[in-house]
C-alpha cells in the first residue's frame, strides 16, 4: 500500500505543512512517499507517483478562504489525468490556517470533496487545523528545549561533575509538556485519519485548533508580527497606512 | 469605486471597463503568492515581486464593491482569479480582531459594500453551496457588507446581469 504526502506549501523551509505532515506519516503504515508542491516544475513527478498509489494526502495552508492557486492548478491536471487513467485513488487533505479556528477551512474542505467527485476519487475526508504557525512554532521551540538542556548538561558536568542536573531535567519535562499539551488536539485528529488511511476508509472532516485561549492566542500573534515587522523594517514603513494605489 | 476582476477573453474588456472604474484582467502572466507575510511585515500593502499584481492589495481596499467574474473550479475561483485574491492579502493588517464571532486580521481600508461574484461553466448544486459560503467567508474576512453570488447559465447573460 503506498502513499503520496504532498507538501502544498509555497515556502520552501520552517513551513507549518511540513509539520503536520511529519506527525500524520508516524500514524501510516506501508509505502510512503513525500513530494512538495510548489510550482508547475512539481506536476509531472507527482502525477508519476500517484499513479500506483493508494491514498494520497494533501496538506496545505488556507489561502484567503480556499485553496492556493498554485495547488488549484495542480488539482486541474490531476482531475484529467485521474480520468484519462482511471485513477482509482483515496483522498485526504490536511488544511492549516493562521487564525485559531479550525472550523475556518471548511471552504477548502468541500472544495477538495468537490474535486473528489469531478475527478472520481474517493473523498477519505481530512483534518482543519487553527492556529497553524503558532504549532510551528511550538516544534521549534521543542528543538530550542532540547539544546537548552544539553547546554545546561554540559555546564553542569564541566562546573560540579553532575551529568544528570535535575532541575534542568524538571525545566525541560515541565516545558516539553506544556508544548506536547497545545499539541493534543492535532495530534488525537491525525492519529484517527492515519488509521482511517491505512484502511482506504472515510474519515470525515475534523477541525481542532492549538490548545490555548483566543484571547491569549491573539495577543500573541500581535506580539509576534510586531516583533517580525520591527526587524523587516516594516513597522517604519508606514505600517498601517492607507496606501494608494498607483498605476504600473 | 467599482473594481472587476475577471479571467474572460479579450472580447468582453470593452463591456466590462464601460461598467466600472477599474478591471484586473486575470490572465495568469503574474507570480504566485508565496506566504511570505511580507506585505504585512516588510513592505507594508505592497508585493515583493513586481509584476502586475504589486500593488493590487491597494487597488482591491479602496473599492466600494467588488466585481469577480470567474469560471467555476469545483466551488471556488478559478486558478487565476484566485491568484489575484491570495495575492491580495494586505488589504489587512498583521493585527487580529473577531468579525462574524471569529478571528480575522483588521482592515487596512476600513469597510466596503458588495463583494459579488458571477460564476459561468458546468456547476454542480454541491459546487453552488460552496461557492456561496466562499464568498460570504470572503465577504467577512475582507470586510465587505454583503456577498452575492450569481450563476450564469451562458456568458451571453453577463452583460444584462452586471
Amino acid at each position: 500500500m503506498k502513499t503520496v504526502f504532498i507538501n502544498c506549501s509555497p515556502k520552501k523551509r520552517f513551513c507549518a505543512s511540513a509539520y503536520f505532515l511529519f506527525l500524520q506519516k508516524m500514524f501510516v503504515g506501508g509505502e510512503k512517499v513525500s513530494e512538495q508542491l510548489r510550482t508547475p516544475a512539481d506536476h509531472e513527478r507527482i502525477l508519476e507517483q500517484v499513479t500506483d498509489a493508494k491514498s494520497v494526502v494533501f496538506c496545505l495552508p488556507l489561502y484567503v478562504d480556499g485553496i492556493p492557486s498554485h495547488v488549484l492548478r495542480f488539482m486541474e491536471k490531476m482531475e484529467a489525468y485521474c480520468r484519462e487513467n482511471s485513477l482509482q485513488l483515496n483522498v485526504y487533505c490536511i488544511a492549516n490556517n493562521g487564525f485559531i479556528e479550525g472550523k475556518q477551512n471548511e471552504p477548502l474542505m468541500q472544495i477538495f470533496e468537490n474535486f473528489c467527485s469531478r475527478a472520481g476519487l474517493f473523498w477519505g475526508g481530512g483534518v482543519g487545523i487553527g492556529g497553524g504557525v503558532m504549532l510551528n512554532v511550538t516544534r521549534i521551540m521543542f528543538f530550542v528545549e532540547i539544546a537548552l538542556l544539553v547546554l545546561n548538561t554540559v555546564l553542569s558536568a564541566v562546573n560540579t561533575g553532575n551529568f544528570f542536573p535535575k532541575d534542568a531535567w524538571i525545566s525541560f519535562g515541565e516545558n516539553a509538556a506544556l508544548l506536547l499539551f497545545f499539541n493534543l488536539g492535532v495530534l488525537f485528529y491525525l492519529a484517527c485519519m492515519g488509521s482511517h488511511i491505512s484502511k482506504g476508509t472515510h474519515s470525515g472532516k475534523k477541525y481542532t485548533r492549538i490548545l490555548i485561549p483566543s484571547f491569549i492566542f491573539i495577543l500573541f500573534a500581535d506580539i509576534f508580527f510586531i516583533i517580525i515587522s520591527f526587524f523587516e523594517g516594516g513597522l517604519f514603513r508606514s505600517w498601517l497606512a492607507k496606501k494608494e494605489y498607483t498605476e504600473s | 469605486m467599482r473594481v472587476i476582476i475577471h479571467d474572460l477573453d479579450g472580447k468582453y474588456e470593452e463591456m466590462l471597463a464601460s461598467r466600472c472604474d477599474k478591471v484586473l484582467k486575470a490572465d495568469g502572466k503574474y507570480a504566485a503568492c508565496q506566504g511570505c507575510f511580507g506585505c504585512w511585515t516588510k513592505h507594508p500593502a505592497e508585493c515583493f515581486m513586481t509584476d502586475r499584481l504589486q500593488q493590487v492589495c491597494r487597488l482591491i481596499g479602496q473599492t466600494d464593491e467588488l466585481v469577480i467574474v470567474t469560471k467555476n473550479l469545483y466551488g471556488e475561483y478559478s486558478a487565476n482569479v484566485k491568484n489575484v485574491l491570495d495575492r491580495s492579502i494586505g488589504t489587512s493588517t498583521p493585527f487580529s480582531n473577531y468579525r462574524g464571532g471569529q478571528m480575522h486580521h483588521t482592515l487596512r481600508y476600513g469597510k466596503h459594500d458588495l463583494w459579488k461574484v458571477f460564476v459561468y461553466g458546468d456547476i454542480t448544486e454541491q459546487e453552488k453551496e460552496t461557492f456561496r459560503y466562499l464568498a460570504e467567508r470572503n465577504a467577512i474576512n475582507d470586510g465587505f457588507e454583503r456577498s452575492q453570488v450569481v450563476f450564469l447559465a451562458d456568458l451571453s447573460e453577463l452583460e444584462e446581469q452586471l
